[in-house]
């Protein structure tokens, strides 16, 4: 065999689409795909096609069949809808949301779609028929805080989806349709590896769940709602001994040592668990039950349990491994400090007010608490905490002891609350936070605050990708402080605060690298909204005013006060889809 | 000879040697246990037979280069010898891709080629730390990619609805700042060091406008059956506090560097706010305010810039450019 001609090579970059394909696979994040997409023509080619999965964090941002043309191997999406501030009800009803056209677009555009997870958004039951009926290889059904489903449509997954794997239902409101969906899933089926249906008002048929669980020997995640006694989660254990992660359910009954006995059994048989949450309604004598658990312990989630008292406290004590914490208040600081000093390896604290709206029933939770924490938990990085007092002194050592954190949430519950010693407001211990944590990226700020901590946060910040204020600053320096620096800011979401058109408009070109802002309760008016919808055409600004109120939104002058204002980049143009009390200027 | 010569040739004349032919016609020749460590090549010998002669060499796919080969034979060489520990094989990883990055995209298709899935694995592995954090730019230079994106292919991307698309604006904007600073770079050697800090910011930006879709997991569902009216602690109405900003007069000292295009006495009036919105909408700035409204607001922008006596340099050269580019279409 001599030599062949010598075809000409084509250049060392002009690798076959497979090779980039491959690489990219290994990229961690989707920028850095989409940074690779952008370089040449062959790359962009070989990262969309090669693209499984995909987060839009807007529903609005682009149009789903957007999705579907650039994306077209796609198997896993996410999507996301309503603002944050849905969770406080600050979105008017009927917002919008729609998860129907992404199911539609999905069906017609990815019939190999396993995954869909919906946050903050409507679902019908339309939504999940479709869902059962077009994709033939369905494995995770993910909804987080979504409404506009019943029972009926869960037992369309539940008969539907032969291959399903995850069926995960986090805080939505399921209307309880009296339908046996569980008994949907056919005796062949056994692929179920996390079944979670904590949030579901009604009741589930116990035999039923029993035999699932049983038959399905993969399941990992089992998270029960209220309906089941205590008694039958100790047989539930049982069958399932290989159980990760456990949701309790009520966790509640009458103590009886022969159920006492039962329980701890149980548990002592679960060697794999690793993540609790639930116990909402526990009664402190069957804590003990966990016991032989605690040591494997990673996560623990009791925000909605109301148990408080020494049993709590040496409970939360003997995990030792816990990473994770979710506590009521009711913990109080003396818990806390029990807690930090035995539970080192914490890495993320939440903290949960029991009464928020009722300031008589006080509990002795502070900023001690945090700060004992702070001190003796050195891989602390993300805190959720509620309280009513806290000082600038403490914010300061907060910030000295743990410059790692990524996320820092304070809520101090009344608003405008200085600093309850010097009474000052608590700008110098923010500004420490954001000054210390160099890789901050989310912070909420709360309590009595004036412009100067805008300032801070605004030049340190510089990685800060979401921000919360609300009831703070004196005038729109605030405000264009914040958009003028903060470089990788992503979410903006304000409410009760006196900032107005100005900083708006000057800094409408931030609004466009941003993913949204929202503003309600401040002191815009229409006609900044307006302009700044027709010099920003990118942007979609949508002015909501209170519902009850009559007037149609374009009968308003350009001095009329804008009640809500919710800006965002798109690319899909204008929504057709929102209800009277919203308008797109 | 003697015995022990002998005996030092024997063991290698018994040895069995597979032949491997490139697409250039050359021709190795390697043991034949390193040659079966690759799944193509065992393959081809168990099913076609070939390999065993110089005349029957199995032919390797086109991208499977000499180069390449030879370094392919030598990891199959290392790891088919079945006593090393992991941590061997780990550290003998690391150091065989530390290698330049034309020879690891060659490899990597090479490997891809003889479908040797481990060196695939850790050569794209490789690959993606080397592109992982990097602009489009920097990439393209690194592996010498042609820039044949049009502006609207680029602008797709953006479309990368992870974060959500964006700005054409923006785009346009690095496209012809890049080109600026490329001829300023020539020119002005002074202020090479802050306009490549601006580049870099620029750069921040774009990248993390292309998306950044990694929705942090872990945070799990608010708490909100308890926490409903977290903020909605309305019982004090909002303070409604607008004072106007301290307005202080009409000279301001804005530092500029560049400062060729702003020669009136009121370098401030030219932070043409609308300007700044929309640098390269060439139709007329009709913004629908008079121009005293306007002139407030850039008293007031500058006010700010005053407090602020932060990022405002680099802000007024940027906004220079713009300028410089929308003066077409300025209104004054």
């Amino acid at each position: 065999m001599g030599r062949g001609a010598a075809a000409a090579l084509p250049p060392w970059h002009a690798l076959p689409d497979e090779v980039w394909e491959h690489a990219f696979s290994f990229l961690p994040t989707d920028s850095d795909r989409g940074a690779a997409a952008a370089a040449c023509r062959s790359w962009l080619r070989a990262e969309r096609r090669s693209r499984r999965r995909l987060a839009v964090a807007n529903c609005y941002a682009a149009s789903p069949q957007d999705a579907v043309d650039r994306f077209p191997s796609v198997r896993a999406v996410e999507v996301k809808g309503k603002p944050h501030f849905a969770d406080f009800g600050l979105v008017p009803p009927g917002w919008g949301a729609a998860a129907a056209p992404w199911v539609a677009a999905a069906a017609d555009g990815w019939p190999l779609l396993e995954e869909f997870s919906f946050k903050r958004m409507v679902v019908t039951d339309d939504c999940l028929e479709m869902i059962a009926a077009s994709f033939r290889n369905f494995q995770v059904l993910r909804l987080v805080s979504c409404e506009g489903f019943s029972t009926a449509g869960l037992a369309a997954i539940a008969a539907g989806c032969r291959n399903l794997r995850e069926l995960d239902l986090q805080e939505n409101e399921i209307e309880d349709c009296s339908i046996n969906w569980l008994s949907l899933f056919p005796e062949s089926f056994t692929s179920l590896v996390t079944l979670n249906f904590s949030c579901l008002e009604g009741d589930v048929n116990i035999a039923v769940l029993e035999r699932l669980v049983t038959r399905c020997r993969n399941l990992k995640t089992l998270k029960v709602n209220n309906s089941i006694p205590l008694d039958m989660l100790a047989s539930l254990l049982r069958k399932a001994p290989q159980i990760v992660e456990l949701g309790t359910g009520r966790f509640s009954a009458d103590y009886h040592l022969n159920l006492f006995s039962k329980l701890e059994a149980a548990f002592a048989g679960c060697k794999s668990l690793r993540r609790l949450s639930g116990a909402w309604d526990a009664v402190p004598e069957y804590l003990p039950a966990f016991y032989c658990v605690c040591e494997g312990l990673t996560s623990l989630n009791l925000s909605y349990a109301t148990v408080r008292g020494p049993e709590l406290i040496k409970f939360i004590s003997r995990c030792k491994n816990l990473q994770l914490l979710w506590v009521m208040d009711l913990i109080e600081d003396h818990g806390l400090a029990i807690v930090a000093s035995s539970c080192n390896k914490l890495q993320e604290l939440r903290v949960f007010p029991s009464s928020p709206y009722d300031a008589a029933e006080q509990v002795s939770l502070t900023e001690r608490g945090l700060v004992d924490v702070s001190a003796s938990c050195p891989m602390l990085e993300s805190v959720l905490y509620f309280c009513r007092r806290m000082t600038n002194e403490a914010l300061i050592t907060i910030a000295k002891n743990r410059p790692n954190f990524t996320c820092f949430r304070l809520c101090i519950i009344e608003p405008h609350t200085p600093d309850y010693i010097t009474h000052q407001p608590l700008d110098a211990g923010f500004s420490a936070i954001v000054e210390s944590c160099k890789g901050l990226r989310r912070l909420s700020v709360s309590g009595l605050l004036t412009d100067r901590v805008f300032k801070s946060i605004g030049a340190h910040a510089d990685r800060l990708e979401m921000l919360s204020i609300a009831f703070a600053g004196n005038s729109d320096l605030g405000l264009h402080y914040i958009l003028s620096g903060c470089k990788s800011l992503k979410k903006l979401e304000i409410r009760d605060c006196p900032f107005g058109d100005k900083p708006l408009l000057a800094n409408a070109a931030k609004l466009e690298t941003m993913r949204s802002l929202w503003m309600s309760s401040c002191s815009l008016t229409l006609g900044a909204c307006r302009q700044l919808a027709r010099k920003m055409p990118r942007l979609s600004v949508e002015v909501m005013n209170d519902p009850r109120r009559a007037c149609p939104l374009d009968s308003l002058t350009d001095e009329s006060p804008v009640e809500t204002l919710y800006v965002y980049r798109t690319i899909a143009g204008p929504r057709s889809d929102t209800p009277a009390c919203v308008q797109i200027v | 000879m003697s015995e022990s010569e002998l005996a030092v040739i024997k063991p290698e004349a018994l040895k069995t040697y597979i032949w491997l032919q490139c697409f250039d016609g050359s021709i190795q020749q390697v043991e034949e246990e390193v040659a079966m460590f690759c799944p193509m090549i065992c393959r081809e010998i168990v099913k076609n037979g070939t390999g065993s002669s110089k005349n029957h060499a199995i032919v390797l796919p086109e991208r499977v280069n000499p180069a390449s080969l030879s370094l392919i034979l030598d990891y199959c060489r290392f790891h088919q010898v079945p006593g090393r520990s992991n941590k061997e094989r780990k550290s003998f990883d690391e150091k065989f891709v530390r290698i330049d990055t034309e020879k690891l995209c060659k490899l990597a298709s090479a490997a891809l080629g003889l479908q040797l899935r481990p060196l695939v694995d850790l050569t794209c592995g490789a690959l993606a730390r080397i592109i992982g954090g990097k602009t489009p730019d920097e990439v393209r230079d690194i592996f010498h990619l042609p820039d044949d994106l049009t502006e609207e292919e680029k602008l797709e991307p953006l479309k990368n609805i992870n974060d959500d698309p964006t700005i054409r604006l923006l785009n346009r904007l690095y496209a012809k700042k890049r080109k600026e600073l490329q001829e300023r770079q020539k020119l002005k050697d002074v202020q090479t060091q802050e306009e490549q800090k601006d580049e870099r910011s620029l750069d921040e930006l774009l990248c993390f406008i292309n998306g950044d879709g990694d929705s942090r997991g872990g945070k799990a569902a608010k708490n909100k059956r308890k926490n409903k009216r977290r903020k909605d602690q309305a019982k004090n109405p909002a303070k409604a506090n607008s004072e106007p900003v301290n307005k202080e007069g009409a000279s301001c000292v804005v530092p500029h560097k560049a400062d060729s295009g702003n020669i009136s006495g009121l370098p401030c009036r030219r932070a043409d706010l609308q300007g700044d919105i929309d640098p390269f909408d060439d139709a007329e700035l009709d913004d629908g305010l008079d121009p005293a409204m306007r002139e407030e607001i850039d008293r007031e922008v500058a006010d700010f810039a005053m407090k602020l006596n932060l990022v405002w340099p680099e802000r007024m050269r940027l906004d220079h450019d713009q300028r410089m580019e929308s003066h077409v279409g300025a209104r004054w």
